[in-house]
């Protein structure tokens, strides 16, 4: 790309050859006024305020965003002749916009008011005209108002080009212009905000805010959104009441976007941006609670402390630190993850620890950590906006992780990247991709899948063999192993077509940046391990074949992760067999080196044996008290009925959490923990960077975070622990794990530490060796009795308990329901919205059906993150077969 | 009659010996031809030749009639051409239904021409003083029949090119002969068609503009429905010189006559090999397809016609990138208008000296006009480039008629200008124009005359302007909609001093902002008529008046009263009671009573009431 240098208002700067000049200008930090042009959308060049004037070959008028950079080419942006006819064009808008600044949210961020002062518009030529179109209310989130939009096209644009929905689009033409839907039904989308966030004018409204406060009287305060693992930056607008006081307390408003902030660039989704009135919701437990003859009662810290400790002491001298077990949490920080498990390995001295996303997934660790060695995983998530492939494979990225689409349909729109989708339900991804392949296939194959792929790919040359074996080990044996996985076999097991198969391959073996995002669906299958092995084969197979080419291109495997720190829990070792960065339990050097550091002789007992998780040793009477750190285990671990009984078993359950949950309904003792909004300290994600959280209000009524309360019970049991803040303990982090080397506290603040890149540059040189797998072939129980496959995964507008108890969430989603096939609908005569009771073998549930093109026939999908809907209870397996019936009928298939 | 019959190739030489033996009855049926019930006209002809069969009592000469586009003359409506072999071919005017029997017993049969209803004097003196080379074909052979194309010389052109020329050479000669688009912008078509040749892509695609949507304009129309083929000749040989790997015409939805022309030509062109895969064995493989409108007039700016084709909604965008660099789909696209298209096949067998000929130094070529408004031939013309107003008006026009004055012509539709009679004697082309305030535009041509005024006119063009803006861009979604604001105040008495200053300034500032041609030129009729016609306008202002009459807000009712005989018929019929008066005394109108209803005018039989 060719370097221009240009001179704007008498200072020179440079821009890159094609940019337009307005936005070379706002890469210089120089102000061009204008209300349509965005950096992340594409050129409007409607608003017509840009005007700048302009000396090429000769001087002229042009239009900043329209005109790109020439070499040696003078710009002035501010002439008395532009000005003149900019202050003609804003008397043209503000002749039919209403003098509703007094009560309009808008007023004090508001890119009319800006533009106005800016040029000192004295009282127009113009009587306003008042055109009194009705506000736009028919959803719960977003307000249109008509009579303010100036018809920039932004919100436009962002609908179509970031999140792909393109729900709303100019109706009519000339002075009847509007912002609308299709035949003005409800807005229906994914109520990202999107629209709110790009909208020059208080046209469009976050109704969450509604008149809380003006924009010059919050605090903003960036951190990261408390939902899934995308990790994005969210800005928390507080405000005390009463104001200037010094009593006032701060309380979070809104939340809004930073587009040069974090990774997201300014996008959200509906969770992100709407999810966060749980922070003040008057659900939260208030004080610790203590159970007594059955009833919880309210208590003081000192006294709910007081007694944990005594009651942990007397479990460890009658069974031994090893009778309790510890769940961290997916949605705690670093800091309170790696101090849980420092505080049940030495002062509890227990090494029965886990949490959800190993216990769901045990082997994705250990896998993921051998793709970042081998250079398979060695690029952030942010890298897809620079992609010429994106292959989704057993990931719904829509429901899931919604940024990751919007950052994928950015690859695609600016690269022209290649999307492939691979999974057994019809699931929804909107793009503009013009190669766009499904590989829609059937359950339980996606191991012949990808193995079909590579050996398509050998087969057909797509890459240079001679090469691969050259810098790979067991090329031969993965080759021979791969005979069954033939087009013609392939084709027939997993229901896609052999050209599909070979499309796919041909993508995924065109130069240019590949990458593949690795979803639930692949990781809690029966054989996922198997599944994610073959992964890694193919991409270093193309990896291979690339690196001949002397070019950054390769392909990066990323995996996905449910929550804001299912990253980091694992990371920080809350695993029964690694210790914080994944350093083998039994690795002798480590445990005398953080025996050392910790000031104590770590448990013998190391490893869980005979038995899964710590909840089969809860059901196995191994257990006599269980520590749980920020979860809900009785919703959310996958056999409901199981886990019920292990909390039976257990004398013992002590909960820390924001809310009353089912778990928490179960405990003898309950602290109240600080959420995000509270507290500071990193959270990683699953692209593998740590991030800093700030701090914006003070803990709400009674509540600690996470890290105190530890900190307060292993100072009660004999451990003092001298933190005074999570820098502190991310200071001692940095010194014993590994992989966090180097990490610094306040250089975080400003850009995301990246762990797997300093770790692959190490192996850089290592040959990889192809897994060669032959594994018994996947079964999917069905019988007569119960026909259907339940499957299970996220859904947008929920995540457990915060959305739970975030009013704008439920109201967009009050409901869960049970998508069913419209074919087996009709044959059960049932209709969309009907009641239908789903039963296993375990428990059976009532629950409103929804006819969906999405499932295959004989499946049904129910969402997994409602949380007042314990799915789990059904579940017996990874693919529990029910039976479907409406009530009325007690009949069944 | 059977138009797919007989003809061929082969058996030209034969059927035109044939034809000449033959009494052949053209019957106009261009849209004006069939709104004035050319039809039925042609169809009472066809009846009545096959009642008395003609055939057996001419011996063996069978009578042929003749469907034909628009010849121009669209007022004479319907226009029938009788020719009998060895006798000048005469026309008759107005024909109806009814007079067809006895011209057939009369001329055909007796060979006695009805004196009565021949065309007369005017009608000659219409086309004597055109130059119609465009329009050649048009009312003269059928245009759903290639083979009265081809005998005419159709597709000479194409041949030529394919077979003798390389792009370059198609090029070079169009730059040569001076061509300019037709459409309105005069943009030089040899040189976009140089820059459109110049980019290379996997697609490249030549566009045919022919959404004509300025109100008074139909040339485009009677071209499609009259020489369809010579439109696509002209496309397709585009298409080669740019090297296009596809075509579309984008027609307007209101002309469903063009759009079925157009189908039916296409049809035809590939049947005989001009169009399609592998053009005339010269390995050049070009497929033109038809894209209709939806109504928009915004539709007819280049780039928002591409997004139209696109199937997304038709708002322009701003350039770089130009069309020709990446139009259709982003893809390489030159896009011509209808007439502009018409033009090539001309200049490629006549060669561009020929052309260049015509015309005047920088405004090669003839251009087609379609005379509207106050004037006693209203139709379509085609005058070299060059010939001046006056020529056009009075000559071919044949004056104003009802004995009125000539007032002003309106130039270039709702993008134009309007010229007083000071400037009658000003040569038509693009540079004079544009100097004069004016805009040769489309080509559409509007003679207004006293009674027209010209506050009102401008008023009426800036509603269409209004009406018709995209919506994108405030200087024309709003700019319009508030100099119209202005200009209705204006018309109704409730101007005021500062509007006229507001006018300019405003015109000025639409003008320079606005993104498209649309509302670059919307304000071209309110500034032209604010350069000749500002007494109007004052008159309005300042005296509350319209000069003539028009205005209705404007209108005063007052009785003569010399005239009044107290009938008291306008008493008894106003309808809000403002007129006083009895047997005994004159009647008296209450001025601010009135409604400006217009009953006391109409009923008084006595002229009594002005």
């Amino acid at each position: 790309m060719k370097t221009i240098h240009l001179i704007v208002d008498d200072k020179p700067i440079i821009a890159q050859e094609g940019t337009n000049i307005f936005q070379a200008a706002i890469d210089n930090g120089i102000h061009i006024p204008g209300l349509c042009y965005h950096p992340k959308l594409s050129q409007f060049g409607g608003c017509r305020l840009c005007m700048v004037e302009v000396t090429e070959r000769r001087t002229g008028h042009r239009f900043a965003c329209a005109h790109p950079v020439s070499e040696g080419m003078s710009v002035k942006v501010n002439t008395p002749k532009v000005i003149r006819y900019r202050k003609s064009v804003m008397e043209y808008l503000l002749a039919h916009h209403p003098l509703d600044c007094p009560t309009c949210d808008k007023s004090g961020e508001c890119g009319l008011q800006d533009i106005t002062h800016e040029l000192n518009l004295s009282p127009g030529r113009f009587k306003t005209v008042r055109m009194n179109a009705p506000m736009i209310r028919n959803n719960p989130l977003l307000e249109l108002n008509r009579n303010r939009c100036i018809l920039c096209g932004r919100c436009v644009s962002a609908c179509k080009e970031i999140e792909g929905y393109g729900a709303i689009d100019f109706q009519n033409r000339g002075i009847k212009t509007v912002i609308g839907t299709a035949f003005d039904r409800p807005l229906e989308c994914s109520f990202c905000g999107g629209c709110v966030a790009v909208c020059p004018t208080g046209a469009w409204q976050d109704r969450t805010l509604g008149f809380k406060g003006r924009p010059w009287e919050f605090k903003n305060t960036p951190t990261i959104c408390p939902y899934c693992a995308v990790g994005c930056t969210v800005v928390l607008n507080t405000k005390a009441t009463p104001l200037r006081i010094e009593q006032g307390i701060e309380t979070v408003r809104r939340v809004t976007s930073d587009d040069y902030l974090g990774i997201n660039e300014g996008n959200l989704c509906i969770k992100g941006r709407f999810g966060h009135e749980f922070i003040h919701s008057p659900e939260r437990i208030k004080t610790p609670l203590i159970r007594k003859n059955g009833e919880l009662y309210p208590t003081s810290w000192d006294e709910a402390i007081e007694y944990v400790s005594k009651r942990f002491r007397q479990i460890i001298n009658e069974h031994g630190g090893k009778a309790i077990g510890g769940i961290g949490s997916e949605k705690c920080t670093n800091e309170e993850n790696y101090l849980f498990q420092k505080f049940c390995r030495s002062v509890l001295g227990t090494n029965n620890i886990d949490n959800l996303a190993n216990i769901k997934s045990p082997f994705l660790n250990g896998l993921i950590y051998e793709s970042i060695i081998n250079g398979i995983s060695s690029t952030s998530l942010k890298d897809i906006e620079n992609a010429n492939a994106i292959f989704f494979i057993g990931a719904d990225v829509t429901e899931a992780h919604p940024v990751v689409g919007s950052m994928a349909r950015k690859a695609i729109r600016l690269n022209n990247a290649n999307l492939i989708v691979a999974n057994v339900r019809n699931i929804l991804f909107n793009s503009a991709a013009k190669t766009n392949i499904r590989l829609r296939y059937t359950l339980g194959s996606q191991f012949t899948l990808i193995n079909a792929l590579i050996k398509t790919i050998i087969d057909e040359n797509l890459v240079d063999i001679k090469n691969i074996e050259t810098m790979t080990k067991n090329f031969n044996e993965l080759r021979s192993s791969l005979d069954k996985f033939g087009l013609e076999n392939a084709s027939k097991s997993t229901g896609v077509t052999k050209e599909t198969i070979r499309n796919a391959s041909l993508t995924l073996t065109k130069p240019g940046s590949c990458y593949i995002i690795c979803g639930k669906d692949i990781e809690e299958d029966p054989m996922g391990k198997e599944t994610i092995k073959a992964l890694m084969n193919l991409c270093a197979l193309i990896n291979a074949n690339r690196s001949a080419e002397t070019s950054n291109a390769r392909i990066s495997l990323l995996f996905a992760r449910s929550h804001s720190n299912s990253q980091g829990v694992n990371d920080m070792g809350v695993v029964p067999g690694f210790f914080p960065g994944y350093i083998d339990i039994n690795d002798a050097s480590y445990r005398e080196k953080i025996e050392k550091l910790w000031n104590t002789k770590l448990s013998d007992d190391i490893l869980m044996k005979e038995s899964l998780n710590v909840f089969d040793l809860a059901l196995n009477n191994k257990l006599k008290a269980i520590y749980v750190m920020g979860e809900n285990p009785i919703v959310n671990y996958p056999n409901g009925k199981e886990v019920r009984e292990a909390f039976k078993k257990v004398e013992f359950i002590v909960v820390q959490d924001t809310f009353l949950t089912e778990t928490a309904q179960l405990a003898d003792v309950i602290l109240p923990t600080a959420t995000f909004a509270e507290n500071e300290g990193t959270f990683t994600n699953m692209g593998l960077v740590v991030q800093r959280l700030n701090n914006a209000i003070q803990p709400v009524e009674n509540a600690k975070p996470a890290w105190q309360i530890i900190c307060d019970l292993a100072k009660k049991m004999g451990q003092h622990y001298s933190y005074t803040s999570p820098q502190d303990i991310l200071s001692e982090i940095e010194t014993i794990v590994p992989i966090y080397s180097g990490i610094n506290y306040n250089r975080i603040k400003k850009k995301g530490f990246h762990w797997a890149s300093s770790l692959t540059n190490k192996n850089k040189s290592a040959k990889y060796t192809f897994n060669v797998i032959q594994p018994e072939p996947l079964h999917i129980k069905k019988s007569k009795d119960f026909p259907f496959t339940l499957l299970t995964g996220a859904s947008l507008n929920h995540q457990g308990t915060f959305s739970r108890h975030s009013k704008s969430l439920i109201t967009v989603a009050p409901e869960c329901f049970v998508e069913i096939n419209n074919k087996d609908a009709q044959e059960m005569n049932i209709h969309n919205g009907d009641m239908v009771i789903i039963e296993s073998i375990q428990n059976k549930m009532m629950l409103k059906a929804k006819i969906s093109d999405k499932l295959p026939e004989g499946m049904v999908f129910v969402s997994e993150d409602y949380e007042w809907v314990p799915i789990n209870l059904l579940r017996d397996r990874v693919y529990t077969p029910i039976k479907v019936y409406l009530p009325s009928s007690e009949k069944t298939i | 009659m059977d138009t797919k019959s007989i003809h061929s190739e082969k058996n030209k030489k034969n059927e035109n010996t044939e034809n000449k033996a033959q009494p052949v009855i053209a019957v106009c049926l261009g849209t004006g031809g069939i709104a004035a019930g050319g039809d039925k006209v042609f169809k009472k002809f066809e009846d009545e030749i096959k009642r008395l069969s003609m055939d057996a009592a001419i011996g063996k000469r069978v009578c042929k009639t003749a469907k034909t586009g628009c010849r121009g003359l669209c007022a004479r409506d319907v226009l029938v051409d009788v020719s009998i072999p060895g006798t000048k071919p005469l026309t008759y005017e107005k024909v109806t239904v009814d007079m067809v029997p006895q011209i057939i017993e009369e001329h055909i049969v007796k060979n006695t021409p009805v004196e009565k209803w021949l065309a007369k004097e005017d009608y000659h003196k219409f086309y004597d003083s055109q130059q119609r080379h465009v329009l050649a074909n048009s009312g003269i052979i059928d245009p759903e029949n290639i083979d009265e194309y081809i005998a005419r010389g159709g597709y000479v052109a194409l041949k030529k090119v394919l077979e003798t020329m390389t792009q370059q050479d198609v090029i070079q000669e169009i730059k040569k002969s001076g061509l300019r688009g037709r459409g309105g912008g005069g943009f030089p078509t040899g040189e976009k068609w140089a820059s459109g040749a110049r980019y290379s892509a996997d697609e490249k695609f030549i566009v045919c503009n022919a959404d004509e949507g300025d109100p008074g304009a139909f040339m485009d129309r009677s071209l499609m429905e009259g020489d369809p083929h010579a439109v696509m000749e002209g496309m397709i040989i585009g298409g080669y010189a740019i090297a296009a790997t596809s075509g579309y015409i984008y027609v307007r939805a209101e002309y469903p006559l063009a759009v079925k022309r157009l189908h039916w030509a296409i049809k035809q062109a590939k049947e005989h090999g001009f169009m399609g895969k592998n053009i005339l064995n010269s390995n050049y493989s070009l497929d033109i397809h038809i894209k209709e409108g939806a109504g928009a007039f915004v539709c007819g700016e280049s780039t928002a016609l591409q997004y139209s084709i696109e199937g997304k909604r038709g708002m322009p965008r701003t350039r770089p990138p130009q069309s020709v660099e990446a139009g259709l789909w982003d893809k390489p696209t030159v896009l011509n208008n209808v007439e502009t298209f018409a033009n090539v096949p001309i200049v490629i067998n006549r060669g561009a000296d020929w052309y260049s000929k015509i015309g005047t130094e920088k405004s090669k070529g003839t251009k087609i006009f379609s005379l509207t408004g106050r004037i006693k031939n209203p139709g379509l013309i085609e005058v070299p480039m060059g010939a001046t107003i006056r020529q056009i008006v009075f000559d071919m026009g044949g004056g104003i008629p009802r004995k009125k004055k000539f007032k002003a012509v309106q130039i270039g539709g709702p993008s134009g200008g309007c010229l007083p009679e000071s400037l009658l004697d000003s040569p038509i082309d693009y540079e004079s124009l544009l100097g004069l305030g004016a805009m040769m535009g489309s080509g559409s041509f509007v003679v207004v005359d006293e009674t027209t005024c010209m506050v009102d006119m401008a008023r009426f063009f800036m509603n269409f302007c209004a009406g018709e803006s995209c919506g994108k861009c405030p200087p024309c979604r709003i700019g319009t909609t508030l100099m119209l604001d202005i200009l209705t105040r204006i018309t109704q008495g409730l101007g005021e001093e500062s509007d006229l200053e507001l006018l300019e300034q405003m015109s000025d500032e639409i003008k320079t902002m606005s993104l498209c041609g649309l509302g670059q030129s919307a304000p071209n009729p309110v500034k032209s008529t604010l350069r000749y016609f500002k007494d109007e306008y004052i008159a309005h202002i300042r005296d509350k008046t319209c000069p003539t009459a028009t205005c209705v807000a404007l209108h005063r009712y007052e009785v003569v009263s010399e005239k009044c005989t107290k009938c008291q018929a306008c008493i008894r019929n106003c309808p809000v009671k403002a007129i006083s008066g009895s047997t005994k005394e004159v009647a008296f109108i209450n001025k601010e009573k009135c409604i400006k209803c217009n009953l006391c005018y109409e009923k008084c039989n006595f002229m009594a009431i002005k």
